[in-house]
């Protein structure tokens, strides 16, 4: 049970005042912007980081945790009574959720989701809690071409799940490849991809990077098509909160909601959507009131919040034992990691326990924290979105300018800000997924460099690469990953 | 919202065939193009190594390839008649066709800093920038605006500077 000593630890860190203070901070802060539309977790935690540089990292990483679970909850909020769901993984809920809210459920709706977040990320937490320590041991045997083989499978994955077409997820993490060799080399100290300029001899940022595809790309979107007048909040007076027979509904999906989305959210193309989905339609399938559905049935509600929370903590097991991001939010998140000169990995377990534990034991007292601001202030949440939307994308872009020239005070970043805005932008009109990018921008260096690594080490002889039965294991899944759609459309079409 | 969660695929309200079908091909061309400008880049770098026997030009030159033959895929797809929907987002509507005025006012906002943010500094960048991005929003109220956004700008400015950002001088221009 060493796990459970070093997690003790972990409390002791997290429980100090000033790290409730982040993290209580950090839980305003991601539940305000869960609410409100345009900024999503990954985009907060991207403009926080050039202030957190003075923090230290146990108390910024509490934060960025309150962040991330707060933005969960306050995704769902508006999606249940506005029928507009903050982030992605909250599309489902609207379904069902804002159907309840206008029969006079929205309390019971809100509660659902609200204790559902909490029981699913209190149990992803504690999985969370026994497998990263298991999963870290045996990174500690990974080699650089097992590495280079699961970045590769990573790239795969991300590039043929996210997003409705698989050439252009692949045009999107080559964009982000193109950008990630930017700079100069490491090892041989060529400049790459420069054109003279000095500003780019440091590489592009990711954080520039994200800013400009989320908050720029977003503003330049929804300016050229922008709908005034979103819907109209319901009011919760006078409803009751969930009775006897809605927490009977509740809580098996619940619990299938959390074993969904625990697992899926660590795998390598992880993200909530795919989960929540799942979550959706099996609790349409098993629910004994299934007439329900599509008018505003408690399990549709229940299930996809779960699996959301559960995804959220899923996604954290492969960013803390392998270094390895899975979506936008974790990309992001290991630049942080690196901006402190960390890198996420079986070595940080040993190197920093106090950091890994702090985080993981904040992330139990987050969720608490969550649950008491969520459900008495709900109120208060949808005060927020009485902030008139011109004036606030105005504000995000500000808060983008400030992000950006705050890195480096350079004025080729702002250049960088606009192209990069301008494909945000493109990339929306024709429907390109996003994330890719900032996953090929991230782990194009590291595959690289493993690469590198094991092919010198064997003398350039590329066998090496598939020379460890895992390596090999993996590139075949990602071979697959590629290979079986296009199989499988080949068989449908014969038959 | 025009989508339709549960199909997870966005109501178009578009009658199919009978539409005419819109063939971007700039968008392939643009694809290979910035394939173009990294093999065109990675011709002055080494492909191979003595000791790596990967040099640093080979990732540039798989990023460039890559792009290029994904651009060609692209090209073929959009002859064969793809469809690109709209990404749908709040407050937006992907189905509407696009306001060129307020996208070129949002893109000016976009633009401004690189011109003033190191003569007129930050808070002044922010103010108009700020006035701009809520008048592509079609806000009308100009005068506010301007005070919202000096506000904001200002703000800002002394929050980030006081917890350690390098945003520059307050008013370059005039010297503080």
């Amino acid at each position: 049970m060493q796990s459970f000593e070093l997690l003790l630890q972990g409390f002791s860190v997290a429980l100090q005042p000033t790290n409730l203070m982040w993290a209580l901070l950090g839980s305003i802060l991601g539940t305000a912007i869960g609410v409100l539309p345009g900024i999503g977790p990954a985009l907060t935690i991207a403009l926080l980081l050039p202030v957190t540089i003075s923090v230290a990292p146990t108390s910024a990483f509490i934060m960025f945790a309150g962040v991330l679970y707060g933005a969960m909850y306050g995704g769902s909020t508006t999606s249940i009574l506005i029928n507009t769901p903050g982030e992605s993984g909250s599309m489902m809920t609207a379904l069902e959720g804002n159907k309840m809210a206008r029969t006079g459920r929205g309390a019971a709706a809100l509660a659902t989701a609200a204790i559902g977040s909490f029981v699913a990320g209190t149990i992803a937490t504690l999985l969370l809690t026994f497998a990263a320590p298991v999963i870290a041991e045996i990174a500690f045997y990974f080699k650089p071409a097992d590495y280079f083989a699961l970045i590769i499978l990573a790239f795969t994955s991300v590039a043929v799940v996210m997003g409705s077409s698989r050439v252009r997820g692949f045009i999107s993490l080559f964009i982000g490849l193109a950008l990630g060799v930017v700079g100069i080399d490491k090892m041989t100290g060529a400049a790459r991809l420069t054109f003279g300029v000095p500003g780019l001899f440091d590489g592009i940022e990711l954080t520039v990077v994200l800013v400009s595809l989320f908050a720029v790309g977003e503003i330049l979107y929804v300016a050229s098509r922008y709908r005034p007048g979103a819907g109209d909040t319901t009011a919760l007076k006078g409803q009751t909160w969930m009775t006897k027979e809605d927490w009977k509904r509740s809580w098996k999906p619940w619990l299938r909601g959390t074993a969904l989305g625990f697992p899926m959210g660590a795998l390598p193309a992880g993200g909530s959507e795919i989960p929540t989905m799942l979550s959706y339609t099996l609790e349409r399938k098993l629910s004994k009131h299934s007439e329900e559905f599509g008018h505003g049935a408690i399990e549709g509600v229940a299930g996809p919040e779960a699996a959301n929370n559960a995804a959220a903590a899923g996604m954290l097991v492969p960013l803390l034992t392998l270094g390895l991001p899975t979506s936008a939010t974790a990309a992001v998140l290991l630049a942080a990691f690196q901006n402190y000169g960390l890198q996420p990995g079986p070595f940080l377990f040993t190197s920093n326990p106090e950091l890994i534990w702090g985080l993981i034991a904040s992330l139990y007292i987050g969720n608490v924290m969550l649950l008491v601001l969520n459900l008495p202030l709900v109120g208060i949440w949808v005060k927020l979105l009485l902030i008139p939307r011109p004036q606030l994308y105005a504000g995000i872009l500000v808060f983008a300018m400030i992000g950006i020239w705050g890195l480096s005070g350079q004025v080729i970043d702002l250049i960088v800000m606009v192209t990069v805005g301008i494909v945000g932008y493109v990339m929306r009109v024709y429907d390109f997924p996003i994330a890719p990018v900032l996953i090929g921008l991230i782990l194009g260096p590291m595959a690289e460099v493993q690469l590198r690594t094991a092919l010198a080490a064997a003398q350039g002889n590329p066998v090496v690469l598939v020379s460890t039965p895992l390596s090999a294991i993996m590139l075949v899944i990602a071979a697959l990953f590629l290979l079986a759609p296009i199989v499988l459309n080949r068989l449908k079409a014969n038959a | 919202m025009s989508t339709n969660p549960g199909s997870g695929l966005p109501e178009t309200g578009k009658g199919g065939g009978a539409r005419a079908v819109s063939r971007p091909w700039w968008l392939g061309l643009a694809v290979i193009a910035l394939g173009g400008v990294c093999l065109y880049g990675s011709t002055s770098l080494a492909q191979s190594a003595r000791y790596s026997s990967i040099g640093p030009g080979l990732f540039v030159t798989i990023a460039g390839g890559g792009l290029v033959i994904l651009g060609v895929m692209l090209l073929v797809q959009i002859a064969r008649g793809e469809q690109f929907e709209p990404q749908d987002a709040e407050d937006a509507a992907g189905d509407m066709k696009a306001n060129p005025v307020a996208l070129g006012t949002a893109l000016v906002a976009v633009l401004l800093p690189i011109f003033t943010i190191e003569t007129l500094g930050l808070p002044i960048t922010a103010m108009l920038s700020f006035t701009l991005v809520a008048r592509s929003f079609s806000s009308r109220k100009l005068l506010l605006d301007l005070v919202y956004g000096a506000i904001l700008g200002t703000a800002a400015w002394f929050l980030f500077s006081g917890l350690g950002l390098q945003l520059g001088a307050f008013l370059p221009i005039a010297g503080f």
